[in-house]
């Protein structure tokens, strides 16, 4: 039995031997002992430090307001890959896989407020200043503010503005916060002054700002948020293997299923017929001229 | 549409119906049943509340709750109580990192392919199969063994003594020669017994281990999968929870490793990595035969009797990545699922 890694290199985050697992040169089993909790030691492994004890309740509060959001893209896909009945691990995988540009952004969030706050370092402007550049940067180009605005919460998030005010009573709050404030501040000004309905600030906004206080950086912030969501796409997934019907197309449920054919609702070309292959050549360069396929070419 | 022609084998006889009377369009929606809804015993939100297993989340961590928390919440619909919190961030703690292991490698070559953080902290997770990371054959295996010698009227002892001569040397024991100098999985229990929070997993992983130290012609204890196994079972979860549970933990460590991937790595691209002829061991190098002497060359694969089958099968075996030589066991749950009430009481 080999107990090499499967990858040679270096790296700066773990070691193990027979002895021990060592993460940023703390013996893992000791920090247990110590009686670190799991938040200390995120601390530790994106951070390689111990942190505060205000530090470490606002990751708790954090990581448990991510942790369930009910019915949301990654929810759905984990539910819906349990419908064929693979290893679970499969589902809980795919409701990680949907953290990308629009459900839970928290890496292009940060990227975006180091952006701007590293501006404001380098023009010599106050967070506020440049909180109002990049709204009106943002708006003026047509582009939503990230961490702005939730489709199912319309009033704003309900996480959202709790974290700030947690941050705020922990004393963690630092010059992301400061700068999140104000992009909403002036965000609601000029939606406001522009005829346009409120928009609240998202958990993307308020929690991502809060992690960036803690020191996270973008990744790994993001990492934080949508990998504690894996724990809820378990519960669904389980809970959809354990309780739902296979395939989620069955007939004999009392409820119209998922994947019922009746939940197809088809809106591409006219049904036709398949031309023969002596057909085709003709066919085909009469289609392709046409140019009518193109509307349909995604 | 109703022009009549015949198309391929369309027309067969033996077809279950007649194909070319098929109905075009798209099914009515079936008002006969209640409309499809996401039915969920888990939580459920409106636009002012997010609420898991009744608890409205805000409101939990308002009152002072933490993650590890909601994660009972989430799982078990209850509130632990502070020593099995205390227990399970222990677990965490342990789960959260192990070296260059195979989901931190997953994530890292997941990295190299330029991808989102988060599609390499869902192949991470993709590692926790039957062997690394066996929680659910683990706690199954507990399971269906402890309701046996219950039904049977057998103790712990016995029914250890009967599971390890059967599953000696199964990678999801629990039991290996892989923590003989590594403490940690034996504090687990110490540290679950110290809360007051070990139960009838530990008692009987610890009599697996016992029975299997004493079948084995080689040191072995205890490992991080049975203690790590039979503890967080102490804790309440299920084995589906528990897979699920410490594969997610091991995710935020494989977002590290990805991290450090690009940072300390950068990209690869298509074509750029080669594989050095000497790590090659298959046919040797032979001419592409001409198209037209295919039927010189081709030999058909089907088989006509069972011994020809036989002779060919293990032929095919010996092609390694041709997949004759592994055997699955793919159960087909299907029969088994279903909400049968829930649409009528809609």
């Amino acid at each position: 039995m080999s107990r090499q890694p499967m990858l040679s290199k270096k790296t700066s985050i773990a070691y193990k031997t027979e002895e021990k697992t060592v993460l940023r040169g703390y013996d893992l089993s000791e920090l247990a002992e110590a009686g670190y909790s799991f938040c200390d030691a995120m601390f530790v492994l994106f951070q390689g430090r111990i942190p505060t004890e205000a530090e470490e309740k606002m990751l708790a509060y954090e990581m448990g307001s991510f942790l369930e959001h009910s019915m949301s893209p990654s929810a759905a896909s984990a539910i819906a890959v349990t419908a064929g009945r693979p290893n679970l691990p499969t589902a809980i995988a795919a409701g990680v896989m949907t953290f990308g540009g629009v459900h839970g952004p928290g890496a292009a969030h940060g990227y975006m407020m180091n952006k701007y706050i590293e501006r404001a370092h380098r023009e010599g402007k106050t967070l506020d200043e440049m909180a109002k550049i990049l709204v009106d940067e943002y708006m003026d180009a047509g582009m939503p503010v990230m961490g702005m605005g939730q489709p199912q919460h319309r009033d704003g998030d309900p996480r959202a503005e709790p974290i700030h005010l947690k941050q705020e009573e922990l004393g963690t709050n630092g010059a992301y916060h400061e700068f999140q404030r104000a992009v909403e501040k002036h965000f609601h000004a000029r939606r406001k002054r522009e005829g346009k309905s409120y928009v609240g600030v998202n958990v993307v906004g308020a929690g991502n700002a809060a992690l960036s206080d803690l020191g996270f950086a973008p990744n790994a912030a993001w990492c934080i948020g949508s990998v504690s969501r894996a724990y809820s796409c378990a519960v669904h997934a389980i809970f959809s293997m354990k309780k739902g019907r296979a395939w989620a197309a069955s007939k004999s449920e009392p409820m119209v299923q998922m994947l019922d054919l009746s939940m197809i609702k088809y809106v591409g070309p006219e049904d036709r017929e398949v031309p023969t292959q002596e057909e085709r050549q003709q066919y085909a360069e009469a289609q392709k001229k046409s140019g009518e396929y193109k509307k349909w070419v995604i | 549409m109703d022009k009549k022609r015949v198309i391929g084998n369309l027309d067969n006889a033996g077809l279950p119906y007649e194909y070319d009377k098929r109905a075009y369009g798209t099914v009515p929606l079936d008002g006969s049943r209640a409309p499809f809804q996401w039915v969920s015993e888990v939580a459920y939100k409106n636009a002012h509340r997010i609420v898991t297993r009744g608890y409205d989340t805000t409101e939990l961590m308002e009152q002072g709750y933490g993650v590890t928390d909601v994660m009972f919440v989430n799982f078990q619909a209850r509130i632990p109580t502070v020593a099995e919190d205390q227990m399970l961030n222990y677990i965490l703690i342990l789960s959260l990192e192990d070296g260059l292991s195979m989901p931190a490698a997953m994530s890292r070559m997941t990295a190299r392919s330029k991808t989102f953080l988060t599609q390499a902290c869902g192949a991470s997770i993709l590692a926790f199969g039957h062997a690394y990371g066996a929680y659910s054959a683990f706690g199954n295996m507990l399971l269906e063994t402890l309701e046996k010698a219950e039904s049977e009227g057998k103790g712990m002892e016995a029914a250890a003594t009967a599971l390890v001569a059967r599953k000696l040397g199964d990678p999801a024991l629990g039991v290996s020669d892989l923590m003989l100098k590594d403490p940690a999985a034996k504090r687990i229990f110490a540290r679950a017994e110290k809360l007051g929070v070990a139960g009838k997993y530990i008692a009987f992983t610890k009599e697996i281990v016992k029975a299997a130290q004493r079948a084995s012609s080689i040191p072995i204890d205890l490992d991080l999968l049975g203690a790590t196994g039979a503890a967080i079972m102490d804790l309440g979860f299920t084995p589906e929870a528990t897979w699920a549970i410490i594969a997610v933990t091991r995710s935020f460590g494989a977002g590290a490793h990805y991290i450090e991937e690009v940072e300390r790595e950068g990209h690869t691209r298509l074509g750029e990595t080669l594989t050095p002829k000497e790590l090659y061991d298959g046919p040797d190098d032979r001419p592409v035969p001409p198209l037209a002497d295919r039927d010189k060359v081709a030999k058909p694969a089907k088989t006509h009797t069972p011994d020809e089958w036989k002779a060919a099968f293990e032929k095919r075996k010996q092609l390694h990545g041709s997949g004759f030589a592994v055997v699955e066991e793919i159960h087909d749950p299907s029969k088994k699922t279903g909400i049968k009430t829930l649409g009528k009481k809609i």
